[in-house]
């Protein structure tokens, strides 16, 4: 038969390998933070490790070998069926078919029609560094520092002024005015799956000639401006630059 | 021919999926459809996230189940349990501790136990608490929640629950009685799937031997985790929250599409902890509890095999007693709670 457990054995051996050298050029190549928040990258090469002592273990050495673990093989019997073992192998290959054919590219502004955009993060995770945002220096602070800055400050009009330099997609938002438009990033505590966009909207006189996900650094001032019932900042541009996508594209709160 | 016939399905599906995907990697680079190249590329990355994420936790358990399987003397467990009905089931709840399994290893462990004689209460508290009370579990959720109530109400819940609906199997004195009788036939012929820890093997064979298992398990519940992490995707590419938004603002409803969700999705344990947290701010607290209460313990998966070990008498009490208690007690969290 095709998949007689040696066949099977050495294609579940080669998908691990597949997986093993999928996370490890993620980790290499600096991608990985594309998918999570760069906290789990001990997992993920504890992940890459684990993929390669796997397919070490279950890689066919000799015909009797194979043999004798069939007969152990703990419960999974309705595995042994050809087309649930087919099944299996396919299903299990998808992350390595899809890692390595589709272009890597991360969350952009098309995710934004499902996920939403905020303008004030008032998410719980997000609350305990608001001081540390205060205490940076203004031109450090990026989207989400100047978020929760204006959070966690009582009277936001301290900050009316300060110099603001800030890098983002440009995202159109339908609640900006023609002359304005967001600089957003995609903020992410775990996975993807948990991202959700946030940004602060730029004041500029040639605001529709930037398309979106455009990635700009922008240069200007603070103003307080009033959206969906909240203060949150504004920038009055003074430069606005193109730039590459920046190498780590998400903020992790 | 038959041989031929399966050779040319597995290379022609596999074929198939790498030609799609070139084909649409063609079609980006022309520019294409703006809208699907964009929802494919979002539904990757969303997918991939996932996986990436969840991948490691689900390897951490399945290698513990390896482990288990082939150095843990289960009759030696079974004489250290206290005799006492609540004890017993107390001690089921928390034996997760010592059999790390997710929901996809706890079912086949605990139908082994059954058979060793492990009384119901004890085994029953065991497969509904241990996806939820065990370290690897336990470590998710504080990765993806903190130490916030939400972390310390799911294993307060997850262990009530248990304990509760193991206390009420303990009116069956006899574990066989829950079981299929099929399912016992290839424990009790004893050659087909136990592997009696042998010490006179060398300790590196006896690890080989539990990493196999271990492989073999990250395939059996990988297809679970993969499918369930594409229709996550799927669902988070096309559905706006806002749709869901509209779900997630009543008290009531809320928790019926949080807990059909962790039905439908079927994400192991070990990381739907990751999944819920896309769903905070959207819906309600006690929604989102029951999600991480009652998914460990019920979904298509776990069902599934539930169905394949026990009778169905014992299969409608597994599912509908937990799925009573957490909606239960997600409404009384979101009525007096509020959290």
């Amino acid at each position: 038969m095709f998949l007689n457990t040696r066949n099977y054995r050495l294609l579940q051996a080669l998908i691990l390998l597949g997986l093993g050298a999928y996370f490890t050029w993620k980790i290499v190549s600096g991608t990985l933070f594309f998918y999570i928040n760069e906290r789990f990258l001990w997992l993920i090469i504890a992940g890459a490790i684990g993929f390669f002592v796997l397919a070490q273990a279950i890689w066919p050495r000799s015909a009797v070998e194979v043999d004798e673990h069939h007969h152990h093989d703990h419960d999974h019997e309705h595995t042994h069926g050809s087309s649930n073992r087919v099944w299996l192998l396919l299903i299990v290959s998808m992350p390595v078919l899809f890692g390595f054919l589709v272009p890597v590219q991360p969350l952009d502004t098309s995710a934004i029609e499902t996920k939403g955009f905020s303008t004030n993060a008032t998410l719980a995770s997000l609350n305990d560094s608001g001081s540390v945002a205060l205490s940076q220096p203004a031109d450090e602070r990026n989207v989400l520092d100047w978020i929760r800055a204006f959070n966690y400050s009582e009277d936001p009009s301290e900050f009316i002024g300060e110099p603001a330099d800030v890098v983002g997609f440009v995202y159109h938002d339908d609640r900006v005015d023609d002359d304005q438009f967001m600089v957003g990033r995609f903020a992410l505590s775990c996975c993807v799956a948990d991202a959700f966009a946030i940004g602060v909207a730029i004041d500029s006189p040639d605001a529709g000639e930037w398309k979106d996900n455009q990635w700009v650094h922008v240069r200007g001032t603070i103003e307080l401006a009033t959206f969906d019932g909240e203060i949150v900042p504004q920038i009055v541009a003074e430069s606005i630059k193109e730039v590459p996508v920046p190498p780590q594209p998400y903020l992790f709160p | 021919m038959k041989r031929l016939l399966n050779f040319l399905g597995v290379f022609g599906v596999a074929l198939l999926a790498v030609i799609l995907i070139l084909l649409f990697q063609s079609f980006m680079a022309g520019g294409g459809n703006l809208f699907l190249v964009n929802r494919f590329t979002t539904f990757t990355t969303i997918f991939l996230g996932i996986f990436i994420e969840a991948a490691p936790f689900l390897m951490l358990g399945t290698l513990a189940s390896g482990v288990v399987e082939i150095f843990f003397n289960q009759d030696a467990i079974r004489r250290l349990l206290p005799r006492n009905a609540f004890m017993g089931a107390l001690a089921g709840g928390i034996m997760g501790f010592f059999f790390p399994v997710c929901e996809c290893g706890v079912v086949p462990l605990t139908r082994r136990l059954f058979t060793k004689g492990l009384p119901p209460a004890v085994g029953v508290a065991f497969l509904l608490a241990s996806p939820v009370i065990n370290p690897i579990v336990i470590a998710s959720t504080y990765a993806a929640f903190g130490f916030s109530p939400v972390f310390w109400l799911r294993i307060g819940l997850s262990l009530f629950i248990a304990v509760t609906v193991g206390l009420i199997f303990a009116v069956q004195m006899r574990p066989e009685r829950l079981l299929r009788p099929v399912a016992l036939a290839p424990i009790q012929g004893g050659s087909v799937d136990f592997v009696e820890p042998t010490p006179t093997q060398p300790l590196l064979s006896r690890l080989q031997q539990a990493l196999r298992i271990g492989a073999d398990e990250f395939f059996e519940m990988g297809r679970y985790l993969i499918l369930g992490s594409m229709l996550a995707a799927l669902m988070q590419t096309f559905i706006p929250q806002t749709t869901l938004l509209a779900l997630g603002q009543g008290p009531v409803l809320s928790i019926i599409a949080m807990m059909a969700l962790a039905v439908i999705l079927s994400i192991c344990s070990t990381v739907d902890a990751f999944i819920a947290l896309a769903f905070v701010g959207t819906f309600s607290t006690g929604s989102i509890l029951s999600f991480l209460v009652f998914g460990p313990m019920v979904d298509i998966k776990s069902a599934l095999m539930y169905l394949q070990v026990f009778n169905r008498k014992t299969v409608i009490y597994l599912i509908s007693l937990p799925m009573l208690m957490s909606f239960l007690m997600a409404l009384i969290l979101n009525y007096y709670v509020g959290l």
